[in-house]
């Protein structure tokens, strides 16, 4: 199976052949891999040469953490990097933006009202967590929508908080 | 002469408290919410007893209910460890009332300097320099606070007049964004502290936040344990300390040392505590505020003293005179602390919750971990982000980074973010190198993109780890769709399939 890893712009082609052999840009390399007691810590051994890292699953990539830097990584098989080429690429900075919730906590304060219009880097919700308040922005233009918590609410994370139009 | 201590705290605290409570040979009593049924300190606790539900103000902060568990298990003193009560003159009042030895200082010290005009008074009195303001003046209303200011000058601080931590501070640039900043104070202030007072003061610019720790007898005997540079703060909260400073030099750590031995001595005051200063890039200091309690980042300057703060408390407590005298302390070598909180250092430093599924402690020479949690616990949003905290000990201070870079690559924590790369970064920082960094560095100078000190980069290795990653994922979805092909169940195929990939 082959895959292209893309890390902020760099591609690199990856053809993994079996457990133990892949060819990464056309050479052969000998790999041992393993999940370090079966969790996101993963033991690589390529060619001699141990490697350990955190490999967090992220929204459309992966996060890879090692030695405290943080590799961001698309990984793709060729089908998909085809598809996406098709469709074009990039994300519009229309349609309905959802606020959710980075953490569970309480809602201390929300700043704006429905219909208001709010530029990018606005204060959109006052969440508390962990003693701390912490802000929650607005990542683009646009007009508040349908606010479906307020002041003294405990939500959950993810919980969707409002909408950006 | 105590033969109980009931432990008023949470966390990797409680946990230390008890440390040296079993070291001593005392019994040591536990107290928890429910959210910490399952907590480190509870389980080490010769007795341990439920408060209530977890947010603080149902469990940790009931002084009434402490108090009538410590009646209840024959407790004869109370270690309020920090946060929570252990800045309340009421509460140890109220110990002394009931007779039990409260492991602090006396409630009229803890009075004076919990009260920021009478700590300003008194300790100019004893002649140490304070940094302008407000503090002192009583609960100014918006208006007064806006008139006042121009006099003082910008930038300045708005500061919880109960506070601490940072909570219900802001910075303030000039007039005109002051009454919305006053407002967000006030009100963070008014959740944490239940007290939305606050006061102004004088941001002194390119400051280091260095504070001598000292530990007082009832036989009046005061000395001062060398300092702590604490100048490495986001958000007004201290990330990572280190005895001695980079910045001090043998002459400012006796002056500054024997000025707090001032200030305690002209509040009477008993047991550990901490004297704050903010001290200018000319060695010049102000006083702070003098923190009436043990201190989260007391372990650097026990690996520093050799000096082992808790028991020194525990036997002043006691009535006993302290094992040392001034002489006697030695700094030896350097020491530094990492706080490992639940942030995500690459998403704004959030909160990060969620169970502890893998952790992984680093050990070896030199090195202390303090913590409350193991893997299975829960860190929840109810308290403070810090999960543990990671101190190191090195001949110098260029040992002590090193073996800190060391620490913090074998500390494995899986379940939450930490801010353990955070760390990481800074200590490959070179102004973290040469100790040129003042309270604004980590907020205006410092990024997780930095990468100065030669590190390592390996983007193949990365894509390599991620595409396995991916590619495992992916024939494991599709051999579990594919139905029939095998004789056993797809479940146990999934089991097996596990089990050999660990």
């Amino acid at each position: 199976m082959k895959y292209i890893a893309t890390i902020e712009g760099k591609e690199f082609t990856i053809e993994v052949l079996d457990e133990n052999h892949i060819i990464v840009d056309g050479q052969a390399l000998e790999v041992d891999f393993v999940s370090v007691s079966g969790q996101p810590v993963y033991s690589l051994i390529v060619d001699g040469k141990s490697y350990e890292a955190y490999v967090y699953p992220a929204e459309d990539e992966w996060e890879v953490l090692r030695r405290g830097h943080m590799y961001p990584v698309k990984v793709e098989d060729e089908r998909e990097k085809r598809l996406r080429a098709a469709a074009g690429g990039g994300v519009a900075e229309t349609g309905e933006y959802h606020l959710k919730a980075p953490m569970p906590g309480l809602v201390v304060a929300i700043p704006v009202e429905e219909g208001q219009a709010i530029a990018k880097g606005e204060v959109l919700l006052i969440l508390e967590s962990m003693k701390m308040q912490n802000e929650l922005k607005s990542p683009r233009d646009g007009t508040v929508s349908r606010i479906r918590v307020k002041p003294g609410d405990s939500v959950e994370q993810r919980a969707t908080l409002l909408s950006v139009l | 002469m105590f033969k109980k201590v009931l432990i008023a705290n949470r966390g990797e605290i409680a946990v230390r408290i008890l440390r040296a409570c079993r070291e001593a040979g005392i019994e040591s009593v536990a107290v928890y919410s429910e959210a910490d049924r399952q907590a480190l300190h509870v389980r080490y606790a010769d007795e341990a007893f439920l408060l209530g539900p977890a947010p603080s103000r149902d469990s940790y902060l009931r002084a009434d209910k402490i108090l009538e568990i410590a009646r209840k298990s024959g407790a004869d003193a109370i270690h309020p460890g920090y946060g929570f009560l252990a800045e309340r003159e009421d509460f140890a009042q109220a110990c002394a009332d009931e007779g039990i030895t409260f492991i602090g200082p006396k409630p009229s010290a803890i009075a004076a300097m919990g009260d920021k005009m009478t700590a300003r008074n008194t300790v100019i009195a004893a002649g140490v320099p304070v940094v302008p303001g407000t503090e002192g003046e009583g609960s100014l209303s918006d208006s007064e606070l806006l008139a006042i200011a121009p006099q003082i000058g910008f930038p300045l601080l708005i500061k919880a007049t109960a506070g601490g931590g940072g909570k219900g501070m802001r910075e303030v640039k000039d007039l005109e964004e002051m009454p919305l900043l006053l407002q967000s104070a006030r009100r963070e202030a008014e959740s944490a502290f239940g007290d939305g007072n606050v006061y102004l003061e004088k941001l002194v610019l390119g400051a280091r936040h260095i504070e001598i720790q000292v530990l007082a007898d009832t036989h009046g005997n005061v000395i001062y344990l060398g300092e702590r540079e604490c100048s490495l703060q986001r958000r007004h909260q201290k990330l990572l300390e280190e005895a001695p400073s980079p910045f001090v030099d043998e002459d400012l750590r006796r002056k500054m040392g024997e000025v707090a031995v001032k200030a305690a001595q002209a509040v009477d005051y008993v047991n550990a505590g901490t004297i704050e200063f903010l001290v200018d890039k000319d060695k010049n200091y102000f006083f702070l505020e003098m923190n009436t309690r043990l201190q989260v980042e007391h372990p650097v300057t026990e690996m520093a003293t050799g000096i082992d703060i808790v028991k020194e408390q525990l036997r002043i407590a006691r009535g006993r005179q302290l094992s040392y005298s001034q002489e006697d302390v030695q700094l030896k070598g350097a020491a530094i602390e990492c706080r490992i909180n639940a942030e995500d250092p690459y998403n704004g430093f959030l909160p990060s919750t969620g169970r502890i599924a893998h952790s992984l402690l680093p050990t070896g020479p030199g090195i202390r971990v303090d913590t409350g949690v193991y893997p299975g616990f829960e860190i929840t949003p109810y308290y403070d982000p810090m999960i543990a905290k990671l101190i190191v000990w090195g001949e110098t201070r260029a040992q002590a980074i090193l073996r800190m870079r060391r620490a913090l690559e074998e500390y494995k924590i899986v379940g939450v973010r930490t801010n353990i790369p955070f760390h990481q970064t800074m200590m490959d920082s070179h102004r973290f190198m040469g100790g040129q960094y003042d309270t604004r560095f980590v907020e205006e100078r410092f990024s997780m993109l930095d990468s100065e000190e030669g590190r390592e980069v390996r983007p193949d290795i990365a894509a390599i780890l991620a595409t396995l990653v991916a590619h495992q994922r992916t024939q494991r979805s599709a051999q579990i769709v594919r139905r029939g092909e095998r004789d056993t169940s797809n479940w146990k195929w999934v089991g097996r399939w596990e089990r050999m990939h660990r």
